[in-house]
């Protein structure tokens, strides 16, 4: 049985296609309400295989998944995504509808919601990301930004419990970045589960407390994103890369500088090197002084 | 899909998958025309007999019965429609017509096993067929499995917004399906136009003469099956109109 | 050396649309370059290299308008399939772009389309695999690699033209990020030991930048920046395209009275200068 406390529980999953070809080897995860996590691994590793298995999409060959306590052999697809919403990578797997207010509503429809509050729903998941003026519009005729919102729009407007996301930035410029971190602070606030699969170190970096690690099927690590982040080894194991800030600190420790490699932030960065700084005289005054 | 198993490429060390495709596109036309020209249970049998010898020279006959058991449905309702439309003769002829259709099965069977994609898209250009038209060939065939990927990843994503596609009814779920078109549909005249852009970007249309990178070469082998095959074929097939073939071909074998 | 690529005052609009996707666009450049062009989404990056490549307007309809030059032609005069000889380019997404069933005819492909004979084109062939490291794989099917891996063969392909500018647009989008350093360095080193232009659209600065050897910025089909990388990450214009910790790093310590000799475009470039200051000032 499920631990009820857990929003997403799996239990010795395993996960084949076909025969004993294993893409997911024992995955045992408990994840609460609330939690923000980021899922890293390079290509191959499973990330989409298993995040597949929390809204009913694959069934584990082995082993057991409970969404809120439901066991997912149970339990439909269309009934899960109720409360777990995903959004794909690529907008234009899911886009369909002529108008993009129509768009918003389809899932909303599908699950039988009542239309006025599908009304409201729509104009709630509009506003928030800066969709009102394109309403009426053809989803086609969105830029790609636009189309990443809009998809991000649909699956937001049925407010599900837990929210998955699956590479969010790929490809994404600088400001809808931007964006997308200021949307999962509005979840944060509104203590939804969210999970992120993603390569994009810089963005996780202060936006998620938690990193679950997939290597070749199997979980890797998880725990704590320091801990994670700072480890090159572990890192190098996933074909990942430590953020800029803890390259840095790693490089000056090579170069046998005294610097904790535990960095993840920029103010820690600029803490120790003014400090150094201030060892061999190089601050300020001194810098007034030589010039 | 077990019925396909038949006509997916093996690689196998045989003098059959040595061949020059266009040899055994060439077998394969004098077989059809063999199989078209009678109407009679022993001569079908004969050509049909030859057919598995040629599978049994291929080493594939694994395959190619996977592809007949697959087939065994078809068959026999062949059989009876054969056996109810027609005045007289019901037996005889529907067996024929059985052994007709197994004999075109098979020998398209033994062709698409023995001879790659890439040898098929050679065969097609060395025809002198237009470039365009055997590129048009090759790049579907490349792109199935996109294509196949594409289905499913919106299929997932539509449930993954509430629609039903596991329960209700059979209508229900029809209509269902045909939420999937339109991103389909969208989604991969976008990715060809990708790929042209792509295409003209590496050239293409350049040149008006193309040099192949690859050749197909018909060596000697290939000269005496392919001649061989045809002169056999043109022998039966004027025996056949003179009427000079044995009457033990035209024996009819059951009196209904 | 003079420029390949001469731009004068170029307009273009999309057929059917009323605003310019490039507007006033002058910009010249000359082969040994590795421009990092960035910007929104929308700025017009990818039209400017369709102007480049012969795309506009022999691929995409509109109007367009001013003084343009690559590799001696105008494109305005000449088909794509023509300009491809000199202007490379490589796309996004692999999958749209490796059209065949093996590594080694997808490298053929191009030679194939440009008419060069049988024994030329081996030779050529034989030469990329090496260049590539490719020998390996040259009998499989491109949907089996990885997209890194696919994304080599991509520019291999395009490499093995010869053409003097390569174009990449948004090369890594759909790239894990050791794979993604991977293309960009390979890029470089194509750069130096060929000598060619290359044009890179790319949003991930920071890995791009440290290639660089100039840095445009676009915003609404204009250039706003264009110059020394380390010049133009600093400026107003480049806080909308966003810039990389190293660099923020080096703005902290300017403000705090530590400047170091140069802007470090890489956590290596940073911790060197770095420690430069240190040393030069200690006791």
């Amino acid at each position: 049985m499920a631990n009820k406390e857990n929003v997403i529980e799996t239990k010795n999953l395993y996960f084949a296609y076909e025969g004993n070809k294993y893409i997911l080897k024992n995955i045992n995860l408990q994840i609460k309400r609330g939690e923000i996590i980021a899922i890293l691994g390079e290509n191959g590793a499973g990330k989409t295989t298993l995040i597949k298995h929390f809204n009913g999409l694959l069934k584990p060959s082995k082993g057991e998944v409970y969404i809120l306590g439901k066991n997912t052999k149970e339990s439909s697809v269309a009934e899960l995504s109720r409360h777990v919403g995903i959004v794909f990578q690529n907008p234009d797997h899911q886009i369909f509808s002529e108008t993009v207010e129509k768009e918003i509503e389809f899932a909303m429809r599908n699950f039988g919601f009542d239309k006025s509050y599908i009304k409201e729903r729509v104009e709630w998941a509009l506003r928030l990301m800066g969709l009102e003026k394109y309403r009426n519009r053809s989803p086609y005729t969105l830029s790609i930004g636009e189309r990443k919102r809009l998809t991000l729009a649909a699956v937001l407007s049925y407010d599900p419990d837990i929210l998955i996301l699956d590479e969010p930035t790929a490809g994404q410029d600088f400001l809808q970045k931007e964006r997308i971190a200021e949307m999962m602070n509005l979840l944060r606030h509104r203590q939804k589960t969210v999970i992120m699969v993603t390569h994009d170190i810089e963005f996780i970096v202060n936006r998620v407390e938690r990193i679950i690690i997939l290597a070749k099927g199997e979980i890797l690590y998880d725990g704590d994103k320091r801990e994670v982040l700072t480890n090159l080894q572990l890192l190098k194991k996933a074909r990942l890369l430590p953020p800029q800030i803890t390259q840095i600190a790693w490089l000056l420790q090579d170069n046998n500088i005294e610097v904790p490699t535990n960095i993840l932030y920029i103010e820690e960065l600029l803490n120790e090197l003014l400090h150094l700084c201030k060892k061999v005289g190089l601050d300020e005054s001194a810098r007034r002084i030589q010039v | 899909m077990s019925l396909l198993e038949g006509f997916k490429f093996r690689s196998k060390d045989t003098r059959i998958h040595k061949l020059d495709p266009r040899t055994k596109f060439i077998v394969v036309l004098v077989y059809t025309v063999l199989s078209l020209i009678f109407f009679e249970v022993i001569p079908l049998l004969i050509i049909f007999v030859s057919t598995i010898f040629l599978l049994y020279l291929a080493k594939s006959l694994g395959e190619w019965k996977k592809t007949m058991k697959g087939m065994i449905y078809f068959l026999i309702i062949i059989f009876i429609l054969n056996f109810i439309s027609i005045p007289e003769n019901k037996f005889d002829y529907s067996l024929a017509m059985v052994l007709r259709f197994s004999v075109l099965t098979s020998i398209f069977s033994f062709f698409f096993l023995t001879t790659t994609p890439d040898e098929l898209a050679l065969a097609i250009e060395a025809s002198g067929i237009p470039r365009d038209y055997s590129l048009m060939f090759t790049m579907s065939l490349r792109f199935v499995p996109t294509l196949a990927k594409d289905l499913q990843t919106i299929i997932d994503a539509l449930r993954s917004r509430g629609l039903e596609l596991e329960k209700g009814g059979i209508i229900k779920r029809v209509k269902n399906y045909t939420y999937v078109l339109i991103p389909l549909i969208v989604y991969e005249i976008r990715r060809s136009l990708m790929i042209a852009e792509a295409l003209e970007a590496r050239g293409y249309g350049a040149a008006s003469k193309i040099t192949p990178y690859y050749q197909l070469r018909m060596k000697r082998i290939d000269y005496f099956v392919s001649i061989g095959v045809l002169i056999v074929g043109l022998i039966v097939v004027l025996l056949k109109v003179k009427g000079l073939l044995p009457s033990l071909f035209y024996t009819r074998l059951f009196s209904i | 050396m003079e420029n390949i690529v001469e731009l004068e005052n170029v307009y273009f609009r999309y057929s059917g649309s009323d605003e310019y996707a490039l507007e006033n666009i002058t910009f010249k450049a000359r082969r040994g370059e590795y421009i990092l062009i960035t910007g929104p989404s929308g700025c017009g990056k990818s039209t400017l290299t369709r102007v480049l490549n012969g795309l506009i307007p022999n691929f995409y309809e509109g109007e367009l308008k001013g003084k343009i030059k690559v590799a001696g032609l105008d494109v305005r005069e000449t088909p794509a399939y023509i300009m491809a000889k000199h202007v490379g380019t490589v796309f996004q997404d692999p999958e749209n772009q490796l059209f065949l069933s093996t590594v080694e005819r997808e490298i053929a492909f191009g030679l194939e389309n440009l008419g060069f004979p049988r024994g030329e084109m081996r030779k050529k062939v034989e030469n990329i695999l090496k260049m590539f490291g490719l020998q390996e794989l040259r009998n499989r099917a491109p949907f089996e690699l990885s997209g890194g891996q696919q994304q080599k063969v991509a520019i291999a392909s395009i490499i093995a033209l010869q053409p003097e500018i390569l174009i990449l647009d948004e090369p890594t989008a759909n790239l894990d990020p050791l794979s993604a350093e991977e293309v960009l360095s390979l890029v470089d080193k194509l750069v130096k030991e060929l000598s060619m232009l290359a044009i890179v659209i790319e949003h991930r600065l920071e890995i791009a930048l440290k290639y660089s050897t100039r840095m445009i910025i676009m915003d609404k089909g204009k250039i706003i920046a264009d110059g020394n990388p380390r010049e133009v990450i600093l400026k107003d214009e480049a806080k909308r395209v966003g810039i990389p910790k190293v660099v923020e790093v080096y703005r902290r310590l300017s403000l705090e009275g530590v400047r170091l000799r140069s802007v470090p475009l890489s956590p290596s470039e940073f911790v060197t200068f770095f420690l430069e200051e240190v040393m030069s000032n200690g006791k």
